[in-house]
């Protein structure tokens, strides 16, 4: 058994998340010619207080070759997370390498949605990017020069292209939007804000 | 021990299948048998101790039995149990999972009524209403049981092909600004957060804005 | 879909994720209340349904309830099936953070505790206690739609 302890624990383990996506990361193990899989663990809030401090094994990642798991099925509350992988070669297995520090994903970073503002005629639509069900998008829009009457339109389940309003004819209309999760209660920063004409000219 | 009578193979697939709270229990005949199988049909309320016997559903020859009545409770769970007869041989009960009218129920599209004008369509949407035992019973809409309903409408236009959507909680929509003689085709669903229940999208209702005069 | 839904409590207002909690029990229903051969007794809704609690009683009924699942429920439902004991880890890990909001009602004194859900509260220990731990637990974990219809 002296020998398992040689394999060393994975290192430099780390959390990527975005947009309510997350991903753990480690350094390969290498072992000269040699298949080296990897299996991770979590532990929630839950398992520490109420079950004993037990793991979980991730829905991905059990014996996995490649060095990124996604766990983002796995960390499905707004709590504290721990984190662990460990490596086997064969019938030799390595200690567990545990993430520095809990993971908790309202620390998800929030990017602001990608979107299309379209002008059809005196209609003002928006062509948004489905990030998933865990996404509501909130829209601001306006008659250009009269940025202090701003309106609103939240989002829950995006469609292609989403009506918002109609336009004056010959106006210009602006648009910016961004993304609110209400799991975390958070919202991205702002998209660019876009500008579309409607159809017509301005004396109609 | 020899068995004292010759037992049945067991209804199969026993299930409720709902729509708007309409609550069917439906299942497939024995494997094997042809005609002539008859059944009996018994429900119950969960948590509470008994069976039910329904004596519409006894002896009967077909493969559904309407508990609708017996299931109108949504803020009750159920039960249902089927067992088979041929020629003296006796199936086992076969029961149902446990069925949440609430949950569990399919929610059928929302009624479309539309109306133009030269420059305008407007679209007035109707939830379905939950059953009810009788036409003159108090119709109760899918919207009281479901208050976090609201109405997804997709609004086609025929010449451009560009389609649209609109998220509306209320029942009336107006889209103004549109082309004169020009076909607009609408369609319509119902979604609902929690518990998660959406209709699929209704049949396409189409119609013509007036022409300039 | 995302499914904040605000839940009120008398005065006590709390932004509950009901969606992911309703989609992680409707993963593993059907499991789970196969496992629950008893028709007869709900833990919950016996003898009288908690929708019969007054308005004012039902946050401390929901305080009782998330601190019942958390310490009586979820610990003892542990299953060879690990597609489920994730979903379950899911659903503990949601029910953990909701009764972390719902505790600042309790602090502030707005989750007060009449004697109707008191009274429920004994009728569902007792319902509880009159199985075995582990068929309890299973058949409370099974009810959790009972809860969320009823919390919503």
């Amino acid at each position: 058994l002296d020998e398992d302890a040689l394999l060393p624990a994975p290192q430099n383990i780390s959390i990527l998340s975005t947009n309510m996506k997350h991903f753990l990361t480690w350094s390969p193990v290498i072992v000269q010619e040699e298949t080296v899989r990897y299996s991770v663990e979590f532990q929630g809030e839950y398992e520490r207080e109420y079950a004993n401090e037990s793991w979980i094994p991730t829905s991905e990642c059990s014996l996995i070759t490649g060095t990124v798991c996604n766990i983002t099925e796995d960390i499905s509350a707004t709590v504290a997370y721990n984190l662990r992988v460990r490596a086997d070669v064969g019938a030799r297995r390595s200690e567990w390498g545990t993430l520095k520090g809990v993971f908790n994903r309202i620390t998800t970073s929030l990017t602001p949605p990608l979107m299309k503002v379209i002008a059809d005629g005196y209609h003002l639509l928006v062509e948004l990017e489905d990030m998933g069900p865990a996404f509501q998008l909130r829209i601001l829009y306006w008659k250009k020069g009269q940025e202090r009457k701003v309106q609103q339109k939240v989002v829950k389940e995006v469609r292609s292209v989403v009506h918002l309003d109609t336009m004056e004819a010959g106006a210009d209309h602006c648009v910016t939007a961004q993304t609110y999760v209400d799991a975390i209660n958070r919202s991205s920063s702002f998209s660019q804000t876009q500008c579309v004409r409607a159809q017509g000219d301005k004396s109609m | 021990s020899g068995e004292l009578y010759c037992s049945l193979l067991n209804p199969r697939h026993v299930r409720f299948e709902s729509i708007n709270m309409k609550n069917v229990l439906h299942w497939s005949a024995p494997e094997g048998t042809g005609n002539g199988v008859l059944y009996k049909v018994k429900y119950s309320v969960y948590g509470v101790g008994k069976w039910i016997r329904k004596p519409e559903c006894r002896n009967i020859n077909r493969t559904w039995c309407d508990l609708s009545s017996e299931t109108s409770d949504y803020e009750e769970q159920y039960y249902a149990s089927v067992k088979a007869f041929l020629n003296g041989m006796v199936s086992d009960w076969v029961e149902t999972t446990r069925f949440n009218p609430l949950t569990d129920t399919k929610i059928e599209p929302p009624m479309l009524s539309i109306s133009s004008t030269e420059r305008s369509i407007t679209i007035i949407l109707t939830a379905p209403e939950k059953w009810k035992r009788s036409p003159e019973e108090e119709s109760i809409s899918l919207l009281q049981v479901y208050p976090g309903l609201h109405y997804n409408v997709s609004v086609l236009n025929k010449k451009t092909k560009k389609r649209w959507f609109f998220s509306i909680s209320n029942h009336t929509l107006v889209v103004p600004w549109l082309e004169p003689g020009t076909a607009y085709c609408v369609s319509a669903q119902i979604r609902v957060t929690t518990p998660l229940l959406d209709s699929g999208f209704s049949k396409e209702h189409c119609i013509a804005t007036l022409k300039d005069k | 879909t995302a499914g904040n839904k605000i839940l009120h409590f008398g005065a006590c207002r709390v932004s509950m994720s009901m969606t992911e909690i309703r989609a992680g029990f409707t993963a593993i229903k059907a499991n789970i209340q196969a496992r629950d051969p008893i028709r007869t007794l709900s833990i919950l809704s016996s003898p009288r349904s908690l929708h019969k609690v007054k308005s004012s009683d039902r946050c401390c009924i929901t305080h009782h309830l998330l601190n019942f699942y958390m310490d009586k429920v979820f610990k003892h439902c542990k299953t060879e099936d690990s597609y489920v004991n994730r979903k379950i880890s899911s659903i503990a890990n949601s029910f953990l953070s909701m009764r972390r909001k719902l505790g600042q009602c309790h602090e502030q004194n707005q989750c007060m505790c009449g004697q109707e859900s008191t009274e429920k509260f004994k009728e569902i220990l007792a319902n509880y206690e009159g199985m075995n731990v582990t068929s309890a637990a299973m058949k409370s974990l099974g009810e959790l739609d009972i809860l969320l219809d009823w919390m919503e």
